[in-house]
């Protein structure tokens, strides 16, 4: 088993908000993202996932605290990213070593400037050697290796749609050839041939070494790509093991719920709605919706290669 | 795969038990390249980009609004007030006081005809006062009229209006206002039609979106279809929205005002020497500063600013207050 | 295919710059016509402007036979027409201040109020850009709100009030700049000369644009650096300076350049007021000769420069806009 290069270790997120009360969105959650692997990271909207993009590399809102430890490892540094100071992570973390797909790309890009003059800039900026033509080679290969046109980078963002765009978030976070790709709902708003696409693209990026931590809602997709699939719920970490076993044989409820959501398990949509991430009760969010024995706040406990909570 | 497990049972480290309270901002420790954390293990998370700065020294729409009357009145007070008290009289010159500097007696120092700056600056401020409220109230009444005439009779009455409202704003308005004293030298409605001929536009525009916004919405329509009379409708509907939108519009028109006339009579189209407005004295100042008589620049100035920007906050603070739409930002 | 729409949009670009400036006509004939009615409307007798001194010796026989010839007794509008006709045709009638064709005089002071205004507004962006940028940058700290709390400040003192104190300063009591003029007096107009005499007037005017556009630039500044796109940089690991200037930047400036084709009337009244404290040269300066002296052919010339300047530039704003912006539709 090779070492895992982003380890998340009892990492816990919370938002004040105005009047002392907190979000949630975060809460003891623990994983590793191994090199050459996809770890997908599934969940309904709401339940704290997209937090998590923002927290790995430094950039939560101001109201945000958190805690435990993030570790970045690779065969320079081992970097605890949470208390890493801002100068580090802009040198060195962000973009070299951990290249972000943010959520919603369209927004992502500079309005007034072509996706070329982006994409080159970021080139230019990461260690690519040469001059302007050389970065423009660097460019159409780049352009290629995401599945984009090279002559559509000459459009302003507006002027792009919305996969052209996510190829292009996706050729910028691969730009400084990080360790690790961290996609935030990278396949949201595409249709089923592009999320398949994008998602193969995760696979042949995992192929070169690389570490793929796959945030999304999106179960099919993460079940076409993942080797290790986290289930979340409210914050928390219900279930987590190798992709093909946990698919194969779900061992928590809320697991078996999403499956059976999907048009493969007979549309079947879970009961009630996720819950509100402020002054979250302790207890099991999800009993609460969907009654079941349990008891106590979900707590991961492992059997061979697989975890569970609720058990 | 064993230890992951292993460790979420450990408790998290980072230095517990830190002095700094939750809200403490982890500024110091920024600088230090360390980390804060408090008693149960939680770090602020904002970076430099985001990090919130909260000013401690902000006061509410409410207190601006109150701390602005506070300067308006005590100014109205000093400029009724003291003319009256001091018997004051332009035509008196006494050259024997002329240019003198500041003292307990006369606390703003003399002019260059020896009179007291003190008393003249209030007399000053109370022309000009006068002046720019009439000329406030003035265009915004012309302001809505225009306003509800363009936005109720729509079509081409409303095309020529927004025409005449984009000329009188390509013209600059002192420009304009200027054109207006020269032709219609020396008398003071020369100066109040200069002044209102100027602002009244932005006034129509904003009260004609009023209507037109007012105009498309249902309870107006259902009450027109309901078989509701026209005045019940006006009453009911119009006035409620427009009376405080022109209010306010006036308030904010104030300090323009006093703006507009204190820079006419600085150029010398403004009213005769005898009835001196602020910016008659600072007029005077040009040349009695060349003398070295700075009091005559610094007392008048400061009056005249103090004015302009304790109205304008009042209007402001009165806006945010009144008017959280703030459809009348559009105003000056 | 491309390249195809990036013509098209050349193309449109084209077309709304035809299409305003079809717009600008009516615009500058109700300038005109404004202007035309308050002076015709004015108890001034046109024919002692056209006479001059010799219109107090002139005998009522001749100026009866002198009105008769220049049309004085028609209408309004038909010697409004005869008016227009000679504006036409590029006479702008005669100065009677300067005692010479208007043509002239805008020929000898234009150049010298397009280098001052030219100079203080370069000058106002420069210092709004650096001090706006870095202001939103350090949001909410002690120097963002030490400089937008001075920008308030300044923007409620009149510019004759900062001239008067710039004098009062820098010319009688430190002696750095001289009072006024654009050279000493008999001295050659030589580079030295006109920029020793530029430094005090060109600064004045341009702090009186300067708190505006700072308070706009800081504004969209701290908007632009919160939005995704500049996340977006950051998460790519870009240099501070890149992230500043190539991303947040870009798309704050382009409000910003709207704004400082709105604000030239605003200039232009800036130029007036300091070209008369300033005794400066130019054809601001001579706006309020003019206007004390009642010489219409003057007046009505300057205003309507100053309508047709204020319209291209608010014109060559939108264009800038547009060009810079490749999601601003032209149809507006």
């Amino acid at each position: 088993m090779t070492a895992g290069v982003l380890q998340l270790d009892n990492l816990s997120v919370r938002l004040r908000l105005p009047g002392g009360r907190f979000v949630s969105a975060v809460t003891g959650l623990s994983c590793t993202v191994r090199a050459g692997e996809v770890l997908a990271l599934v969940g309904e909207s709401g339940c704290g996932k997209s937090v998590l993009a923002s927290t790995i590399l430094g950039l939560l809102p101001g109201n945000a605290q958190v805690r435990g430890q993030v570790w970045l490892d690779d065969a320079a540094a081992r970097t605890e990213l949470l208390r890493a100071p801002e100068h580090e992570l802009a040198t060195r973390v962000r973009g070299r070593r951990i290249g972000l797909i943010p959520q919603s790309a369209g927004t992502h890009l500079t309005p007034v400037r072509t996706a070329r003059s982006q994409l080159a800039e970021a080139l230019a900026h990461h260690g690519s050697e040469g001059g302007g033509a050389e970065i423009a080679s660097r460019v159409d290969e780049l352009a290629q290796q995401v599945g984009l046109d090279p002559d559509d980078l000459y459009g302003y963002p507006h002027e792009l749609s919305g996969g052209m765009t996510q190829r292009v978030v996706t050729a910028l976070a691969l730009a400084g050839n990080p360790l690790v790709l961290v996609a935030d709902e990278p396949t949201a708003g595409l249709d089923r041939a592009l999320v398949d696409h994008t998602v193969d693209l995760f696979r042949f990026v995992a192929g070169t070494g690389r570490a793929v931590l796959f945030i999304t809602h999106d179960l099919a997709a993460a079940g076409r790509v993942a080797d290790h699939l986290a289930v979340m719920y409210a914050g928390r970490l219900l279930e987590l093991g190798p992709a093909r076993e946990v698919l194969a044989d779900p061992w928590h409820d809320y697991t078996r719920g999403l499956l059976a959501a999907l048009p493969s398990g007979g549309l079947q949509p879970l009961p009630g709605h996720p819950p509100s991430l402020t002054e979250l009760a302790s207890g099991c969010a999800f009993h609460r919706r969907v009654p079941g024995e349990c008891s106590g706040d979900p707590t991961l406990t492992w059997h061979g290669g697989r975890a569970v909570a609720c058990r | 795969m064993g230890d992951a497990a292993a460790r979420t049972k450990r408790t998290s480290p980072g230095r517990a038990g830190g002095p700094h309270e939750t809200s403490a901002p982890a500024d110091a420790a920024q600088r230090t390249g360390e980390t804060a954390a408090d008693e149960h293990g939680w770090i602020d998370a904002g970076r430099p980009w985001t990090r919130a700065r909260r000013s401690r020294l902000r006061l509410s729409a409410r207190q601006r609004l109150a701390v602005g009357i506070g300067v308006v009145i005590a100014l109205v007070a000093y400029a009724v007030a003291v003319p009256i008290v001091a018997g004051f009289d332009e035509r008196a010159v006494d050259l024997s006081a002329s240019g003198m500097p500041p003292s307990w007696a006369q606390p703003f120092g003399t002019d260059m005809a020896g009179r007291d700056l003190f008393v003249r600056a209030a007399a000053g401020l109370r022309i000009s006062l006068l002046i720019a409220g009439t000329c406030a109230i003035l265009s915004t009444v012309l302001g809505v009229l225009v306003g509800v005439l363009a936005g109720g009779l729509g079509r081409w009455v409303d095309r020529i209006v927004m025409r005449l409202v984009d000329t009188v704003n390509a013209i600059p308005h002192l420009l304009l206002g200027i054109v207006i004293v020269a032709l219609y030298r020396g008398n003071v409605i020369a100066i109040v039609a200069s002044i209102t001929l100027t602002h009244w536009a932005p006034v129509a525009r904003l009260i004609r979106s009023e209507v037109l916004s007012l105009r498309q919405r249902e309870f107006v329509d259902a009450a027109i279809s309901g078989g509701a009379g026209r005045i019940w409708v006006i009453r009911r509907h119009f006035v409620p929205a427009i009376v405080p939108q022109a209010v306010v519009a006036a308030a904010l028109l104030l300090p323009h005002a006093v703006w507009h006339e204190s820079a006419l009579s600085f150029l010398g189209l403004g009213l005769p020497p005898h009835r001196a407005s602020l910016g008659t004295l600072l007029d005077e100042a040009r040349e009695s500063l060349l003398l070295g008589s700075w009091w005559t620049l610094v007392f008048p100035s400061l009056m005249l600013v103090a004015a302009t920007l304790a109205i304008a906050a009042c209007g402001a603070a009165w806006r945010d207050h009144v008017l959280p739409r703030r459809r009348s930002e559009e105003l000056p | 295919m491309r390249s195809v729409t990036r013509a098209d949009r050349r193309r449109a670009i084209g077309w709304m710059v035809l299409r305003r400036l079809v717009m600008m006509v009516p615009v500058v004939a109700l300038t005109s016509v404004i202007v035309f009615v308050l002076a015709a409307a004015s108890p001034f007798d046109p024919l002692a402007g056209y006479l001059g001194d010799r219109y107090l010796t002139a005998g009522a026989d001749e100026q009866e036979r002198l009105r008769g010839t220049l049309g004085l007794d028609d209408p309004w509008y038909a010697q409004y027409g005869q008016w227009v006709t000679t504006l036409l045709s590029g006479d702008l009638g005669t100065s009677r201040v300067y005692g010479q064709p208007v043509v002239d005089v805008l020929a000898e002071r234009l150049p010298w109020t397009v280098l001052l205004a030219g100079t203080a507004l370069a000058l106002a962006i420069v210092v709004a850009l650096c001090l706006g940028v870095w202001s939103a940058w350090r949001h909410g700290g002690m120097l963002d709100r030490l400089v937008a709390g001075l920008a308030h400040a300044v923007e409620g003192i009149p510019p004759f009030v900062v001239a008067l104190a710039a004098i009062g300063i820098f010319a009688l009591g430190l002696s750095w700049f001289p009072v006024a003029g654009l050279t000493e007096p008999g001295a050659d107009v030589t580079f030295g000369q006109v920029v020793t005499h530029m430094a005090l007037p060109a600064s004045v005017l341009a702090c009186s644009q300067v708190p505006w556009l700072l308070l706009h630039v800081r504004q969209s500044m701290i908007a632009a650096l919160g939005e995704d796109y500049v996340t977006g940089a950051r998460a790519r690991g870009l240099p501070l300076p890149v992230i500043v200037l190539r991303h947040a930047l870009p798309t704050a400036l382009l409000p910003f350049v709207t704004l400082v084709g709105v604000r030239l009337p605003e200039l232009v009244t800036g130029a007036i007021l300091v070209e008369s404290v300033f005794s400066w040269p130019g054809v601001a300066d001579a706006v309020v000769r003019a206007a004390v002296e009642v010489d219409f052919a003057l007046l009505a010339a300057l205003t309507l420069l100053a309508a047709v300047a204020v319209l291209l530039g608010s014109l060559l704003a939108d264009v800038l806009y547009a060009v810079l912006d490749p999601r601003v539709a032209t149809d507006g």
